[in-house]
């Protein structure tokens, strides 16, 4: 027979193993279940370039084609609610418009004033409880529901309103809808990135799938050994576990399609950080769907080959491991050596790094963290080999870790890849996160909240401060109207007119104490602030100033309107507002200046809110808003001591989350590579039970066996994390400043021991039954 | 077969009208059974016809649907699982068929489990450990694993872990069934000579005459009852 038709004839005979009895369909299973699981990861994976370019498509479909002439006037009119944004377009076609401009993406038909086209899940939100403030606001009746071409996700929080009331100089549209950008080539960094986060979220799958096809390994030894009684030799009996392992991997290939499938369900109906996507978005890229294909089975029949390497499988049922050889430490240096040598001069030069450079840095990154699982097998067995003594739980875990140390180091390598990766790119993100993060010098002690309107006149400014106030959870109202005066006889058509030009605040004595230390204070009273930087204009007493000035400081051209400084005026020091602003110029109290004067001023109310009532802001927004029909000119800000970069955050949060995530699928290894071993050992089990080993000696001999290997790939994962993050760093010329940037990750780890050994606890009880002493 | 020692004795271990099913399938009906101390007693019977099952209701292993099984006037169904266990840890010792030594552990250390478990520090337990193995003829591969001996040798290395705590009770359960007879034999001469040196009773399950040839005395076991050959249980 050709060497083909034995491999072929061999494989089958595995494959008929694999689904042999009872146990051999559990078997199966058990690998099937672990392979689906790696499986729909790399699926996923596999869906991200669609995802993005899915993305892209929908945000150009309903992206806004601007134009003068355009025959579709258009408002934005965004808002947010609880912290979740929610998009929002103003439309009025003009007579004729609609049927020659088609609508938005997402639309059938243009909404008549008054009616607004939601999202669906801005329909659910409008229609529940926790969205009764926000249909307050938007208040427009609800005609329809926008399609899903014309949303970027399942979750977003869009509407569509119509409207009569955009005057002329309103936006205007001739059309909706453009080519998908495409975008730029990836940004070099972001590949560098990305391909860090591919090593370090994919390898540990590699890992799990790997564990997961050696599931039932002694069993199966003894079955080849009967195999090598009546005849077959070694070879054959390597090809036999390749089937076995081949048609684990196959049912996993499908329970993988299957939980793909299901899992994409699912994650159309969940949004992450204001996120969401549509299940006909999550579709694998076809090279790397085949990829994965062809790539598990062939890895499964692989990794079997080759944990048979050092077995002896004798004919006499007996199962001998071949001579066990003291795993050597010079040629695992290698990668981790390779790699620092690439990586080490890079370090202070990589900012202006061509491209060249960079494919240097990824592949210095990659060996230094696929080294580290090299190197592991080697640690874990000369930490574990040296463990000596201690009660008889530790000593039975540690005996059994120092004969087998092969599958505890597998594990770990997958964890010290995870929370090795997930610290260096954490480090790097804390160090961006610092020089992107900047002091706002706002005070949310004073006021935690800011309102800015525009082309109010001082009355209406009035109006809005007495409507703001009157809101529940509003406990104090700093609102103040700003313009420009410039001194009598100003050359309109000077070019430092602007420059010349005082700031007129109009508050009430309240207010002027935020911006000033203005002592005692009566309505009536004006004050001439100097700031403590300087440099802005301050009139004297006596000096007559114009206020026909228009909101950029210059004096409309045969406007004119008078105003004196009083002569009681005081000269007092300007103090940052909550808001961080600080006002040189004259501050004057409504009684001294009549805010209405003022022709095109700023309209700014800063706000105490009842820290106890968290629907007092959305209470200020529906205050503020001016209706779905016309949008607001009212922007509604909260305060904060500093401004750190969103997106940083949302990495950081989301690499965290991720590292969990593959944590939790090694702990899902774990527990599935323990559960195997103490199935294996049911009858032994049964005996230690037997002369009386107490259950809780065995428990904790199982939390040992977990605690050791993890404890250990944690502690050099901490270490190799913390210096790739600080080559990283050295790498664009950041100082390190968060040396425990671990921790995190490292906290997820001490809960997946906790984990792993909680859920081995039932079975393990279950197999110290007497039953298993039971040969009949 | 041989003198029954202390004849007039009181049972050590007692059980009478012994039920034990496993689900439909009845393991015992009405079994009773009694040892003295010192005492050989062979268990026999077919395949499936209970012994074994017998054997872990004495042992408080497996407790029994109903009946009674009194060791030294305590009755064992009674006792919490924590204190059947400490009996087992103190008073009893176990000869299983194969499967009982921790392959991770070295035979002294496999030996010296059952004292490391009632407390004794480790290089004590395994000092007497090693007394026990050089009286079984098996001191040479002390410092082996139990995958790197033969399985003679690992059911002397097993007899010295049951005896090496001076057991009141042995339960031996097929201990020569995965051996060949040369083998069989010796085991069975140096686990009867161990335990008549100790005082130990023996309660031996096996389906062999020539095992059972090393008893006091023998009880039948046939469709979950149990009968004693010599009329005394």
């Amino acid at each position: 027979m050709s060497a083909l038709g034995a491999w072929r004839r061999e494989l089958a005979m595995g494959v008929r193993f694999a689904c042999a009895g009872r146990a051999g369909w559990t078997r199966t299973a058990l690998t099937a279940l672990g392979v689906g699981l790696g499986v729909v990861v790399l699926l996923l994976a596999a869906s991200v370039p669609h995802l993005l370019a899915a993305r892209d498509t929908r945000e150009a479909a309903r992206a806004v084609m601007m134009s003068e002439d355009g025959q579709v006037r258009i408002g934005f009119a965004p808002t947010e609610y609880h912290g979740r944004p929610i998009g929002g377009l103003l439309l009025q076609p003009e007579a004729g418009a609609d049927t020659a401009v088609p609508p938005p993406a997402g639309l059938d038909s243009y909404p008549g004033p008054g009616e607004m086209v939601v999202s669906p899940a801005l329909g659910r939100l409008l229609d529940s409880p926790e969205g009764a403030l926000l249909a307050e606001r938007l208040d427009a009746e609800q005609v329809g529901t926008i399609g899903e071409e014309g949303l970027v996700g399942s979750g977003e929080l869009y509407y569509y309103a119509g409207t009569d009331r955009l005057g002329e100089d309103a936006n205007r549209a001739v059309g909706f809808g453009t080519d998908p950008w495409g975008g730029d080539a990836m940004d070099a960094a972001l590949v560098l990135l990305v391909l860090v986060v591919c090593v370090v979220l994919l390898m540990p799958v590699a890992v799990f799938i790997a564990t997961a096809v050696r599931l039932g390994g002694e069993r199966r030894d003894r079955r080849l050994a009967a195999l090598r009684l009546v005849g077959a030799d070694v070879r054959m009996t390597r090809r036999v576990a390749a089937g076995e392992a081949l048609a684990g991997a196959l049912l996993g290939l499908l329970v993988g399609g299957a939980g793909f499938l299901a899992l994409r369900q699912y994650l159309g109906r969940i949004t992450v950080w204001g996120a969401s996507t549509f299940p006909s978005d999550i579709v694998p890229s076809a090279p790397l769907a085949v990829l994965v294909l062809l790539a598990v089975p062939v890895s499964a029949v692989c990794v079997t080959l080759f944990a048979l390497r050092g077995v002896a499988i004798e004919p006499l049922g007996v199962v001998r491991q071949a001579r066990i050889r003291r795993r050597r430490l010079a040629w695992r240096l290698t990668p981790i050596l390779t790699g620092l040598v690439l990586l080490l001069p890079l370090a202070r030069s990589f900012r202006d790094a061509d491209d060249g450079t960079l494919i240097l840095a990824g592949i210095g990154i990659v060996l230094l963290l696929a080294g580290t699982t090299v190197v592991l097998p080697w640690l874990v067995e000369r930490v574990v080999g040296a463990m000596r003594g201690g009660p008889v739980s530790w000593q039975l875990a540690t005996r059994r870790l120092q004969l087998s140390s092969g599958p505890a180091a597998r594990a770990v390598s997958g964890i010290t890849v995870a929370v090795a990766g997930a610290t260096a790119l954490y480090m790097l993100f804390a160090g961006v996160n610092s020089q992107e993060t900047e002091e706002t010098g706002q005070d949310p002690d004073r006021a935690q909240v800011e309102v800015d309107a525009y082309e109010l006149d001082g009355t209406e400014a009035q109006g809005l401060f007495g409507k703001i106030d009157a809101q529940q959870g509003v406990a104090a109202t700093f609102g103040l109207v700003s313009g420009y005066a410039a001194p009598v006889g100003a050359d309109p058509g000077a070019a430092d007119l602007a420059e010349s030009s005082a700031v007129v605040v109009v508050a009430d004595c309240a207010t002027l104490r935020e911006l000033a230390r203005v002592g005692t204070c009566a309505d009536g009273d004006v004050f001439l602030s100097r700031s403590a930087a300087g440099g802005e204009v301050t009139p004297q007493p006596g000096d007559r100033l114009n206020l026909a000035l228009d909101y950029t400081g210059v004096p409309r051209p045969g406007a004119e309107d008078l105003w004196t400084v009083p002569a009681a005026a005081r000269e007092v020091t300007a103090r940052p507002d909550p808001s961080g602003m600080e006002y040189g110029g004259v501050l004057a109290t409504p009684a001294a200046l009549d805010p209405a004067r003022l022709p095109e001023p700023s309209t700014r109310a800063l706000l105490r809110l009842d820290p106890g009532d968290p629907d007092a802001l959305e209470r200020v927004r529906n205050a503020v808003w001016d209706g779905p029909a016309e949008g607001t000119d009212a922007s509604v800000w909260e305060l904060t001591t500093e401004q750190a970069s969103d997106d940083i955050r949302k990495v950081r949060r989301g690499l965290l989350i991720g590292a969990t995530g593959v944590m939790l699928l090694i702990g899902a290894s774990m527990i599935v590579t323990t559960l195997e071993q103490l199935r294996e050992r049911r009858r032994l089990l049964s005996v230690l039970v037997a002369f009386g080993t107490r259950r809780a000696t065995l428990g904790v001999s199982v939390l040992w066996q977990t605690a050791v290997p993890v404890v250990l790939g944690l502690a050099v994962a901490a270490a190799v994390g913390t210096g790739l993050g600080a080559l990283l760093m050295a790498m664009v010329d950041l100082p390190v400043g968060n040396w425990l940037a671990c921790w995190p990750v490292v906290a997820v780890g001490g809960g997946l021991i906790a984990l792993v050994t909680l859920v081995s606890l039932p079975p393990l009880w279950y197999l110290m039954r007497p039953d298993g002493l039971r040969t009949e | 077969m041989n003198e029954e020692p202390g004849a007039d004795a009181p049972a050590l271990l007692a059980a009478t009208e012994l039920h034990k099913s496993y689900g439909a399938t009845p393991a015992l009906a009405g079994a009773d059974f009694a040892i003295r101390a010192g005492e050989v007693v062979a268990v026999m019977g077919p395949s499936g016809s209970g012994k074994s099952t017998l054997l872990h209701c004495l042992a408080g292993i497996v407790p029994p649907d109903s009946g009674s099984v009194r060791y030294q006037g305590r009755e064992l169904s009674s006792l919490p699982d924590a204190e059947r266990s400490a009996l087992r840890r103190a008073d009893f010792g176990f000869v299983f068929q194969f499967g009982q030594l921790v392959p991770e552990l070295t035979c002294v250390e496999n030996v010296a489990l059952p004292l490391r478990l009632t407390g004794i520090a480790r290089r004590a337990a395994e000092a007497r450990a090693a007394e026990w193995l050089e009286r079984l003829e098996v001191a040479d591969v002390r410092h082996h694993r139990p995958g790197q001996i033969s399985g003679g040798q690992g059911q002397r290395v097993a007899v010295a872990r049951a005896l090496v705590n001076n057991p009141r009770v042995l339960f031996a359960d097929e201990p020569t069934g995965a051996l060949d007879s040369l083998n069989g034999e010796r085991v069975m001469q140096l686990l009867v000579a161990a335990a008549r040196d100790t005082g130990a009773a023996v309660v031996l399950v096996t389906h062999e005459s020539r095992v059972a040839a090393y008893s006091d005395r023998e009880v039948v076991v046939r469709d979950g009852r149990a009968r004693d050959m010599a009329g005394v249980a």
